[in-house]
């Protein structure tokens, strides 16, 4: 399997080849454009395991219930991957290792890869992020998006991270929700307000913007929409 | 750094149009043409953002009632340079890339809201495309249909991917933005019953032929299931300011 | 301190590292990530009195943040405005610089944030009434919504109010009609922008309005 990652970071598509018989998940809904002779099929979780829970489960992620599971026929195939908001995509390869991912973050993976739901606790209620996080773990290659450029911040002691900027980290980091100024007070006039701090040693991955911010800069020239 | 995409071109044989660049691609491009002396150039209404002070503009409407039926704008501008050449900036509204081509007395068929600009030599009709595949292809109900000899410059969300189909190739719907006139395309199902209804690829198009298609990266369905919680909430008789 | 811009020009942010001491002043809500240990305090920017007129009439925050190291080794942190886009660097050595509202980002120390009079045009331009004027010695990062193009004006140019985002100060602007009364209605330009002068214009290749004039006749409900 060969990953192309193309136009990034704003408008990132992913080009996969697949070796004859070679297999791909999906997102449901990221397949942009294919070859005509590659199969799909659609699951609610990965192929010969897991079960309706699990989907259950992934669509409080964030994600889709359904997996698409993308088979090449006995020619070589390529399948197109897009996002659905401006952004960047990352392919990175895990070696039997666990990733935590925002929730909506999650596009492809190959088939050894174990897609499940991480749960990190009621202090995700106020990280401005997804409550649920998918959790990616085994070996092999994985894309993952964000809204903005996606950049790596080397984690060794501690590093605050603004709420709705997180695409995903090692698990061997662990997080608190805490204010960003030295007083609550200057948390609030600053409007900062409530950021995450990571401990542990680590990599996070960050998106550069915050789709939140950029939606409110839209409201005012937005048509209104019916109560 | 991103001097480095921009496009730049001046007239040649190959290509006798009008002079024109490209810049800020390919995420925001932006379309600066240089409009010949007394000469007009056809712009969809709205992307005009910077001109010279001689160049003119005058609405007409165009496409009639099929443009206004798809909720097109009914307006396109024209803009001509009095006395001397002049220059036009042009900014699309949706963020994206800009592809220009020069038609030889060639047709190129358009997704409805990718025109941008052309030259007075090109035809721009609106054209039916049948229910099922209007109804499934993406964005509208009606292609435009480009022909004639002149520049055309049309515009995508995301970035543009071109695709040169010899035999089948399959697009999912609402990523098509142009193609060629020697192809054409099918509305199909992918795989079994399961996957139309939830794989989210259930419906596709699937061209045939020989040519080349034009996709773009994003989707605007997507673009407006986000904004929907920005949106402020309109009241009954009365509208909530911002 | 170093500081680099980087995503540009799609996604741009501004990745700074200050060194003990060091400090950076930011527009508010406008920090992404950084060392654990950096004090934020919120400040109002020339005082009480102007910070209210930066809020009310200038379209801009009340409070802005300054970021300082206080620790004994050099640390980092990111900035990055609402919109997804460009973003550029100017450096003052006692001359000023305009901005129109939103686009201001981050100054170093001895920059200060001041307001002028941007007159009834800017008003009904839907721009305010103010505009912000930077002044001082040191560096002011602004950034857009789309990509950033500089154009020198040497005489009259025309641009669509919603595009312009930076300006030296010898450019005057004048509000006035697109086209005839008719194509100012139903071509979609309405009002443009005259500049006027020598000197340079900074415009954004894409426009909120412009985004939302395209989105609105998709939305449903």
């Amino acid at each position: 399997m060969n990953i192309e990652i193309m136009h990034r970071p704003g408008n990132a598509a992913a080009k996969v080849t697949l070796e004859p018989s070679e297999q791909l998940t999906a997102e449901a809904g990221a397949m942009i454009a294919m070859s005509g002779d590659i199969g799909i099929t659609t699951t609610t979780h990965k192929k010969e395991s897991g079960g309706i829970l699990k989907a259950v489960k992934r669509m409080l992620a964030g994600e889709s219930m359904f997996l698409n599971h993308f088979n090449a026929s006995s020619q070589r195939g390529e399948i197109w991957l897009a996002t659905t908001l401006p952004g960047d995509m990352m392919e990175h390869t895990l070696d039997n290792e666990t990733l935590i991912v925002q929730g909506g973050s999650y596009v492809a993976s190959e088939p050894d890869i174990e897609i499940d739901l991480g749960w990190q606790g009621f202090k995700s209620v106020f990280s401005g992020e997804s409550i649920f996080w998918v959790r990616l773990v085994g070996t092999g290659k994985i894309i993952i998006n964000s809204f903005g450029a996606i950049y790596p911040i080397e984690v060794d002691g501690e590093y605050i991270v603004d709420t709705g900027h997180i695409v995903a980290f090692n698990d061997t980091l662990d997080f608190t929700i805490t204010k960003a100024g030295s007083s609550w007070i200057n948390s609030f006039l600053s409007g900062e307000g409530l950021v995450c701090k990571f401990q542990g040693r680590g990599t996070v991955w960050c998106q550069s913007h915050k789709s939140s911010s950029f939606g409110q800069t839209l409201t005012s020239t937005l048509k209104p929409r019916s109560a | 750094m991103s001097e480095q995409q921009n496009q730049q071109q001046t007239a040649t044989a190959e290509q006798p149009g009008y002079a024109f660049k490209i810049e800020g691609r390919p995420d925001y491009s932006f379309l600066t043409v240089t409009i010949p002396a007394n000469e007009t150039l056809k712009v969809e209404a709205s992307a005009m953002a910077t001109m010279d002070t001689h160049i003119n503009m005058k609405t007409k409407m165009k496409g009639g009632l099929g443009r206004w039926v798809t909720g097109e704008s009914l307006f396109i501008n024209e803009f001509t340079a009095e006395g001397g050449p002049g220059e036009i900036g042009i900014a699309p509204g949706p963020p994206g890339d800009l592809s220009h081509v020069y038609l030889h007395n060639e047709v190129i068929f358009l997704q409805n809201s990718a025109y941008v600009a052309s030259t007075l030599g090109v035809e721009i009709e609106t054209k039916w495309q049948g229910l099922k595949k209007g109804f499934f292809s993406g964005e509208n109900l009606f292609l435009i249909r480009c022909s004639g000899d002149g520049d055309l410059w049309f515009n995508t969300y995301g970035a543009i991917i071109e695709i040169e189909v010899n035999g089948d190739y399959v697009v999912d719907t609402g990523h098509i933005v142009a193609f060629t006139e020697g192809l054409d395309y099918e509305v199909t199902m992918l795989g079994g019953y399961k996957s139309l209804f939830f794989s989210g690829e259930g419906v596709v198009c699937r061209f045939n032929g020989k040519g080349k298609v034009w996709i773009q990266t994003r989707l605007v369905d997507a673009m407006v299931s986000w904004v929907y919680p920005f949106r402020r909430v309109q009241k009954k008789n009365t509208t909530t300011s911002s | 301190m170093k500081t680099e811009i980087k995503g540009a020009p799609t996604f741009a942010y501004l990745e700074v590292e200050l060194a003990p001491g060091e400090r950076i002043i930011a527009e508010s809500d406008a920090m992404s990530s950084m060392a654990a240990d950096m004090e934020v305090t919120a400040k109002l920017n020339g005082g009480f009195f102007r910070g209210l007129l930066r809020k009310l009439l200038g379209g801009e925050t009340l409070f802005i943040n300054q970021f300082k190291n206080e620790s004994d080794g050099n640390r980092k942190l990111t900035l990055v405005q609402p919109w997804p886009g460009d973003m550029r660097q100017i450096r003052l050595e006692g001359n000023s610089f305009y901005l129109q509202p939103g686009a201001f980002l981050a100054c170093s120390e001895g920059v200060t944030l001041g307001l002028k009079w941007a007159g009834l045009v800017s008003f009904i331009a839907r721009e305010g009434l103010f505009k912000l004027a930077v002044k001082g010695t040191g560096d002011v990062w602004y950034g857009g919504y789309g990509a950033i193009l500089e154009r020198e004006i040497d005489g009259e140019y025309i641009v669509d109010t919603s595009h312009l985002i930076a300006y030296e100060p010898s450019i005057q602007l004048k509000l006035q009609l697109a086209g005839g009364f008719f194509s100012s209605l139903f071509g979609g330009e309405g009002l443009v922008t005259r500049v006027v002068g020598k000197g340079k214009i900074m415009i954004q290749s894409r426009s909120i309005p412009g985004l939302t004039g395209w989105l609105n006749p998709k939305l449903w409900g």
